[in-house]
């Protein structure tokens, strides 16, 4: 009787893990979907769903108000850029006050700060934006000193400092976002001197305003509008110092991944972010705000345009989207600002409704974020598995294709491998694998194909000119006959 | 001859095939429709047949009756320009030797295509040079055809024939300018009348 209640128990608890998790799906206000290698969007698993909220009403502090950016350090605390309320408010990992930046007056007031540093040993970076300077702190929230604008025959005389958004290197360095600056980021060191822009974005070629320059004269070319490269909206920095961007006003390459020497390593080509193709009408293009990568290399941006939330893997291929514009939980007013902790909890400021929304990984997503790991690392045998499950899950979810053709290539599966390959849509891939298993397919059956060489050349040899031979002969003797009936008519 | 000969003639001897032409009632008109028909065909089955990695569109975009309008338009509306052309211009083709004869000049095209396509179905894309430079001498080979067609039916020389190739491009574009554009007066005129319709009903 006991093991019978037990055994009821058990199952009662299985029953629930199983339709709970389903429950919550179908709560969130938004459907997961996914672009997939047709370029369609179709139906996909979501990744993330709505986990809390950090309300300021709740907080000793006060209501948040307009906050632009938050920042989760390394040991997990949290700290919000109250922009305008003027202070950086620092959260523990239980979200209670540690601590309020800059709301003394004094040297260290801040006016409409819109970011925030932190560097590992708690030194606190604020881009202060309306003093125009950079305001460092010390780890118990001391005011340290300043770093103001910075003069330099490159920067130019027109040139207006409104620093929003900074990270620090390991050397020391500055990597500062001015707001309205088109010439790349500025690299500050940490005396404040200048030290030159890095990874400015490139002014493509474009045919009609190089016709337009050629036709137009002196007079005409000064009224034109110059062509300006255009700006960054945001920064972060991975484990290796690689610095990632988010650009504004074009749609493609809108995250690139800048090496130390400023180039970019994420798009060998030119690669849309983002939803490739609106249903609304108008073109809506994205408009990324801000973005986060995690140790694995995970890209996670914020898209304002759409107030979606779209997480890339370390190649730039699109894993989930989630998000949306509107009231309920999981959705947003107006999100700013995007972080992670070390769990991969994301943390979204939405400074429409002055709080910040937590979400955490779906199962599924658990599932993709392990396989992804191996599979950039190129470890494809052990990933294969856990994709045939993520197929299991979701047929639509393309990438998991790829990765076990993959898998199936190393392995030397050719014909396999061509088949997932085709269900990815990958056309170089197939086309390397076809040309293995077409040198296996050779080899395998070379008695035929020699047997065949063999044939083909006694053909040539012997039977053609045999054929002529007869053909020839076949004709003369009707020719004699002709003749030989006219001779004897 | 019948038409299986011609198409050989025109392969191997195309000189002597377009002054052959030119002896009255050697074509027919039927040749010429058959022949584009069979130019349709092979085009939709290089489609069809071409190897998955070396497919620019998936079979789904393919879509048979543009595939047809693509080959159809072309081949009339370069009938209409170079006759008109060429009659001005003191050539002395007839309507329907242009007519056929265009046709006959896609049968490189038509035999080759095929054979061609297949060989995508055991190459890799490494090797795509072939498969892309057998196509441009298919392609160039119909276009000398075409040339030839134009020198002889007419019997030109080479600064002329050069001449009334560009004049002959000059109009196809004009067809087809003048076209679009009766297209969307037509379309115009034929809403005008419906609304016109729909008013009146609406009052009545």
């Amino acid at each position: 009787m006991k093991t019978m209640k037990r055994l009821c128990a058990i199952i009662a608890t299985v029953m629930m893990m199983l339709v709970l998790p389903m429950e919550g799906m179908a709560e969130t206000p938004y459907e997961g979907y996914i672009w997939n290698t047709e370029g369609r969007d179709v139906h996909s698993i979501n990744g993330y769903v709505y986990h809390d909220s950090i309300d300021g009403a709740f907080l000793p502090t006060g209501v948040f108000n307009n906050p632009e950016d938050i920042f989760i350090a390394n040991d997990d605390t949290i700290y919000i850029t109250d922009t305008g309320n003027n202070r950086i408010v620092h959260l523990d990992q239980d979200y209670e006050v540690i601590k309020v930046i800059g709301d003394q007056d004094g040297p260290g007031k801040l006016n409409g700060p819109k970011g925030v540093f932190i560097k590992e040993d708690g030194t606190v970076y604020v881009a202060d934006t309306k003093n125009q300077r950079i305001a460092i702190f010390d780890q118990n929230g001391k005011y340290e000193r300043e770093l103001t604008a910075p003069t330099s025959t490159l920067l130019g005389k027109k040139f207006s400092y409104s620093p929003s958004k900074l990270v620090v290197d390991k050397r020391d360095y500055l990597y500062v976002v001015s707001e309205g600056n088109t010439k790349g980021l500025m690299q500050i060191n940490n005396k404040g001197e200048f030290k030159g822009f890095f990874g400015t974005n490139e002014v493509g070629f474009n045919l009609w305003r190089f016709l337009a320059r050629l036709i137009a004269t002196d007079e005409q070319k000064a009224k034109m509008r110059s062509v300006q490269p255009l700006a960054f909206s945001n920064l972060a920095q991975d484990e290796d110092g690689f610095i990632y961007t988010t650009t504004l006003g074009t749609d493609e390459n809108q995250i690139k991944r800048l090496s130390p020497v400023g180039v970019d390593t994420l798009n060998p080509s030119a690669k849309k972010y983002g939803d490739l193709l609106s249903y609304g009408g108008n073109i809506e293009i994205s408009a990324f705000i801000d973005l986060t990568v995690n140790e694995d290399g995970l890209i996670t941006a914020l898209n304002l345009q759409t107030s979606r939330i779209y997480q890339y893997d370390k190649l730039g291929n699109l894993l989930f989207v989630f998000g949306g514009t509107g009231e309920q939980n999981g959705v947003f007013t107006t999100p700013s600002s995007i972080d992670q902790d070390s769990e991969g909890i994301l943390y979204v400021v939405d400074k429409g409704r002055n709080r910040i929304d937590l979400f955490r990984t779906t199962p599924f997503a658990d599932l993709v974020h392990t396989a992804s790991k191996l599979y950039v690392d190129g470890q494809y045998e052990d990933a294969k598995e856990i994709w045939e499950e993520v197929i299991h899950l979701n047929g639509n979810y393309d990438i998991a294709y790829h990765a076990i053709g993959k898998a199936l290539y190393n392995s030397e599966k050719y014909k396999e491998a061509m088949d997932y390959f085709k269900k990815a849509s990958s056309r170089t891939d197939y086309s390397a694998s076809f040309r293995e298993y077409r040198v296996e397919y050779v080899r395998e059956h070379f008695a035929w194909f020699f047997g065949g060489v063999i044939a083909l050349f006694i053909i040539l040899r012997f039977g053609i000119p045999r054929l002529i031979k007869l053909i020839r002969q076949g004709r003369k003797e009707r020719r004699t006959a002709l003749e030989g009936e006219v001779d004897a008519k | 001859m019948n038409t299986v000969q011609m198409m050989r003639q025109v392969l191997f001897k195309p000189l002597d095939f377009f002054y052959d032409i030119q002896e009255p009632n050697r074509l027919k008109w039927s040749q010429g429709f058959i022949l584009i028909l069979m130019a349709f065909i092979a085009r939709m089955a290089s489609l069809l047949l071409v190897g998955y990695h070396f497919e620019a569109r998936a079979p789904y975009q393919i879509s048979y009756f543009h595939e047809f309008i693509w080959i159809l338009v072309p081949w009339i509306t370069w009938c209409l320009a170079n006759w008109s052309v060429s009659t001005i211009l003191d050539g002395e083709g007839k309507f329907k030797e242009l007519f056929v004869g265009s046709a006959f000049c896609l049968v490189p095209y038509i035999i080759f295509i095929i054979p061609i396509t297949l060989m995508t179905n055991v190459l890799a894309l490494s090797e795509e040079s072939f498969y892309n430079s057998a196509t441009v001498l298919i392609l160039c080979w119909v276009g000398l055809l075409i040339l030839i067609k134009v020198k002889v039916l007419h019997d030109f020389e080479l600064g002329k024939l050069i001449l009334i190739t560009f004049f002959t491009l000059l109009g196809m574009a004009i067809i087809w300018f003048i076209g679009i554009l009766l297209y969307g007066l037509i379309n115009q005129f034929i809403s005008f009348f419906l609304d016109l319709f729909k008013e009146i009903r609406f009052r009545l």
